[in-house]
């Protein structure tokens, strides 16, 4: 199979446009999670979200999240100096869960109430294969296209599923990420499910109440690592390997034992041949729900040992961002590898006795690391590990 | 409240909001268990219990704590009735 | 490389319902389009808790699942995957979360019904139905999302990702949907409902375990052609054919049967044709559209692979789907027809 490498990254985020932007507050430990303004709160108990902050751009004929995945993926393209040609037969693989769910929430709220709605989207501009639709056209994308929904690890899930493509050699570059904007259904489904904090989420903390919802785009360009060096491209990172499981033990509640997720972080450390000794840092799944991130510390713990691994949570600055988190937390795990510094988990007072790990309070580390790793968990059990190697 | 009157709505809930056919909903009795798993009980998971205590909430007035463990008032009818018994008698 | 095997099939769809056998004798017959799936086809299939809990479109794929694995004779467990192709979701079950808080508030929300909200609900429902623990995916695409789920899946059996994968899709008919696609002026096609999946192996494991193989899945190949969000483009250079006669060895000339995508919509039926003559000329091969007999959906793409399988022609047959938008599917199927085929005995049902 053959090696792929990182050589483009694009991210629209909490912090704003751009790649640096997103690392500058990710280093800083900022958190961007305030009182949300996409969407009506009012009588539900959270009432703060992670939301982009106005300047992404686009045509507003096009969705929200279509808008936020243009602009990501736009960067991406143009980071990793990808020419017509090769542009023309690369992959596309997107993993979305809303598509444009918001536009077509004030449609149907308008309708619902009576009143002659306005203008909405076409009906699958609304669907999550919007996002290929609209970006393949843009950008003259033409490779294999695909749509991929995995709950909350459809962005990271959307990587894995590129890197085969190039691994088999059908393509030998492939723009792959994730986008979601915030959208009412999604705000309301985990309020009803009580498992959202009133205040912004403090992932591994003893006193953690919950997570916060966010939204963001995020894209990078794979390549065959052999091409990639002969075109002389910038490599950000290895993608050394993936591991993809599905637990099939309940639609909401992760195994109590962690059992897919020690399965999904053994076949990426089977897959890229590393041994867990090599890996200095996770990217943890961390959306502090008392339950995910006590099963998730296990299950790390079950397949790297107990304390030397550094664990943070990027949910902790920029929340849950649904289906871009995967492909967000991918690429703050190849700037992790990048610029030698470990992002923190913000919030982060008092460690919950139960994680035995330094989870980098509030403070960034610098640190080399050689491998890192990134986890992914989606409703249905859906699992993903991303392993990343230093370029 | 007397535990039968609070039982029958109970059983209410779980035909609307459970989806639970109405005959089935019938044979249930206060002392059949809830959580799936035990012998003889109507089989609800972890998602059925946030419905359920969500529909208890807004029937009964009364407000759950989630961040107490509130398994061993979930355990069969008889226990649940009791315990929404006294939560909407200090209210 | 391994080689690619179909060793089950299980479609419900409102024209046949049923393993290898019952898709065998609707081949053999011929009826007008039965579009909607009866509340009968699922007796015996899903269990009293999952009548309760599932929605239709999750029953719908559960009980699809279960009669491919039984036709594959496949019990759950290790080593399963599931690739899922599907348009449109739970659309029911998203618009009763959403009404229930128009309707009162908060309050209404049911947590119940949330996680439907999200795609994955049915591949979420079925894995855990059947066990399937490995990699299990959904696809979202127009029109072609049970084929793109049949080629991705052939694609992971080759490579040895996955020693044994259900893959295809479902749709249903929501009255909602149906109301807001006429509203749009959506294109006059032949819609329907349904669940589909086949069962893929690698031959070598299909034949250790004495599988009842009737297909191979010889080339597998997916791509873009331009075209403007849902739109209908003017080119017809496919990459995607090349690709999948090229993975099978196949030259246009010895393709006995083209299974095509046609649905009623006549831009994207004349692209199709466009495609094809482009790809396959001077050779004509003959061919078959399902769409008038159960409708365009996601299930479809199962039992198009499967009717090219169980075909006694002596060629490979092409399953093809082209979506508006762009989204091209090709598939290279050898049948059981044909002269060398493996047919492993064993394993009566």
């Amino acid at each position: 199979m053959r090696p792929v490498a990182v050589t483009g990254l694009g991210v629209v985020s909490p912090f704003g446009t751009g790649v640096k932007a997103y690392w500058n507050g990710l280093s800083a430990g900022v958190c961007a999670i305030r009182p949300a303004t996409l969407v009506d709160t009012e009588g539900f108990r959270c009432r703060i979200a992670a939301e982009v902050p106005d300047g992404i751009g686009g045509s507003p004929r096009r969705s929200r999240a279509d808008r936020l995945a243009l602009a990501a993926a736009r960067e991406a393209l143009e980071d990793a100096g990808l020419s017509r040609d090769e542009r023309v037969e690369a992959a596309l693989v997107v993993g979305a869960v809303g598509g444009g769910m918001l536009e077509a929430e004030a449609w149907y709220w308008e309708r619902f109430r009576g009143r002659r709605p306005a203008s909405r989207l076409a009906p699958g501009a609304t669907l999550p294969f919007a996002h290929v639709e609209a970006l393949g056209n843009a950008l003259g994308l033409e490779g294999p296209r695909e749509t991929l929904v995995t709950a909350c690890s459809s962005g990271a899930a959307s990587l894995a599923l590129a890197a085969d493509l190039i691994a088999d050699g059908v393509v030998t570059a492939a723009l792959a990420g994730g986008v979601d904007a915030l959208t009412r259904v999604c705000f309301m489904g985990f309020n009803a499910l009580k498992l959202l904090s009133a205040e912004p989420c403090r992932p591994f903390d003893r006193d953690r109440r919950g997570m916060s919802i966010g939204e963001g785009a995020a894209f990078v360009v794979l390549e065959d690592l052999e091409r990639a060096r002969a075109r002389e491209a910038r490599i950000y990172a290895a993608l050394a390997g993936h591991g993809m499981t599905t637990d099939a033990y309940h639609v909401t509640s992760p195994h109590p034992e962690g059992e897919g997720m020690v399965r999904a972080m053994k076949a990426a450390l089977a897959r890229g041949r590393i041994a867990p000794a090599a890996v200095g840092y996770a990217n943890a799944h961390g959306t502090a729900t008392p339950q995910n991130d006590r099963i998730e510390a296990r299950a790390i713990r079950a397949v790297f040992g107990a304390e030397r691994l550094l664990i943070s949570s990027t949910k902790s600055m920029i929340g849950h961002t649904m289906a871009a988190a995967g492909a967000l937390e991918a690429v703050a795990t190849v700037l992790t590898l990048v610029h030698e510094v470990v992002p923190p988990t913000a919030g982060l007072d008092t460690p919950d006795p139960d994680v035995a790990f330094d989870c980098v309070p509030r403070v960034a580390r610098e640190a080399a690391v050689e491998y890192a790793i990134s986890n992914s968990f989606g409703f249905g059990g859906q699992n993903v590990t991303l392993l990343f190697g230093r370029a | 409240m007397d535990p039968k009157e609070i039982l029958d709505e109970l059983k209410a809930i779980l035909v609307t909001r459970l989806k639970f056919d109405p005959c089935r909903a019938g044979d249930m009795a206060l002392e059949t268990p809830l959580p799936k798993g035990i012998e003889g009980s109507i089989g609800l998971d972890s998602l059925d219990f946030i419905e359920l205590s969500i529909a208890i909430e807004e029937r009964f007035g009364i407000v759950m704590d989630e961040s107490q463990d509130l398994t061993a008032h979930f355990r069969s009818f008889e226990t649940l009735c009791r315990f929404i018994a006294r939560k909407a008698e200090a209210a | 490389m391994a080689r690619v095997v179909v060793t089950g099939v299980g479609v419900v769809t409102g024209a046949v319902t049923g393993g290898r056998e019952r898709v065998r004798a609707f081949l053999a017959s011929s009826g007008g389009p039965a579009l909607s799936v009866p509340g009968s086809a699922l007796q015996g299939l899903v269990d009293e808790t999952e009548t309760r809990r599932l929605s239709r479109v999750c029953q719908l794929s559960v009980a699809a699942a279960r009669i491919a694995l039984a036709d594959a004779g496949l019990g759950p467990g290790a080593g399963l995957g599931l690739v899922l192709g599907a348009e449109f979701g739970d659309v029911r079950s998203t618009r009763e979360f959403v009404d229930g808080y128009l309707g009162r508030g908060p309050a209404g929300l049911s947590p119940l019904l949330f996680p439907n909200t999200v795609m994955n609900t049915m591949a979420a429902a079925t894995a855990i139905a059947v066990t399937a623990r490995e990699l299990s995916l959904t696809l979202n695409a127009p029109t072609v999302a049970g084929e793109l789920a049949i080629a991705r899946a052939a694609a992971a059996v080759r490579s040895g990702r996955v020693a044994a994968v259900l893959a295809g899709g479902v749709d249903e008919i929501d009255p909602f949907l149906a109301e807001i696609l006429a509203e749009a002026g959506a294109v006059r096609e032949t819609r329907g409902e349904g669940a589909g999946f086949v069962v893929l192996e690698s031959r070598d494991g299909a034949e250790a375990r004495g599988a009842r193989v009737f297909g191979e899945i010889a080339g597998a190949a997916w791509r873009a052609l331009r075209a403007r969000p849902y739109g209908v483009g003017h080119g017809a250079g496919s990459r995607a054919l090349a690709a999948a006669l090229h993975e099978a060895g196949v030259a246009p000339n010895d393709l006995g049967r083209v299974w095509i995508s046609a649905s009623g919509d006549g831009p994207r039926d004349r692209w199709e044709q466009a495609i094809l003559e482009k790809a396959l000329q001077p050779a004509r091969p003959q061919q078959t559209a399902l769409v008038p007999r159960v409708g365009r959906h996601s299930g479809l793409g199962a039992l198009a692979v499967a009717a090219a399988a169980l075909d006694d022609s002596a060629r490979p047959a092409l399953v093809h789907a082209i979506a508006r938008g762009g989204t091209h599917v090709a598939l290279v199927v050898r049948g059981q027809g044909e002269p060398g085929s493996q047919r492993v005995s064993g394993h009566p049902q």
